[in-house]
């Protein structure tokens, strides 16, 4: 199954913050842990709301977080 | 595993190996309908359910007591929503299916049997398609 068109670089920001878990960025967004690996790998495009949520964690833009991929 | 998808398991599980049982047991003559062997045997099974759904996921809270507590997040809910959806087509089509033995020379018993198995098989679809969105994705 194809995923969305939406890269994101939550990986190497969790690896930025402190090696950050996937379960303490889930604990801190009111996720669960599979669902930031889903979302991490591509499987789950998540709500604005989630992605804002994601992105305030970071302390980064939306963009620097969430990338649209596909080619027009 | 998360918490929802092992509950989609022991729902999948739990209502495979009760209602088999039933309908196992109708196929093949074991029990014959309308009769107090086969009321009993579908009170049996259902009890037997209800107590396998209640242990196994007292079970599973207990190797993840937040995960239990904590309210579905978005994907949980998409998953839940979409297996439904599915759900609601398998019973839907089983309705409409439960014509040919109402118009044929079937029984009450018979009318309630297939009502209980398209039931059974919605949940099954429920709880399958869960399992595969875990898997594979949304």
């Amino acid at each position: 199954m194809a995923g969305p068109p939406i890269a994101n670089q939550i990986r190497r920001l969790r690896f930025e913050h402190g090696e950050m878990t996937q379960s303490e960025l889930a604990e801190r967004i009111g996720m669960t842990r599979q669902t930031v690996a889903a979302i991490e790998a591509g499987k789950y495009s998540p709500s604005l709301e989630a992605a804002f949520r994601i992105s305030r964690v970071f302390g980064a833009a939306l963009e620097d977080v969430f990338q649209w991929t596909e080619v027009d | 595993m998360s918490f929802r998808e092992m509950s989609a398991w022991i729902t999948l599980t739990s209502v495979l190996a009760c209602f088999g049982v039933y309908f196992g047991s109708l196929a093949t003559g074991q029990v014959r309908a309308p009769s107090f062997a086969t009321l009993h045997l579908l009170l049996l099974c259902v009890s037997a359910l209800v107590a396998l759904q209640i242990g196994l996921h007292a079970v599973a809270a207990r190797f993840a007591p937040k995960a239990a507590r904590a309210v579905r997040d978005e994907r949980e809910q998409l998953i839940q929503m979409r297996a439904r959806g599915l759900g609601y087509y398998v019973l839907m089509a089983g309705v409409l299916a439960l014509a040919i033995p109402g118009h044929m020379e079937g029984t009450k018993i018979d009318l309630l049997n297939f009502a209980l198995l398209d039931v059974v098989v919605a949940t099954l679809v429920v709880s399958a398609a869960q399992i595969v969105m875990f898997r594979r994705g949304v």
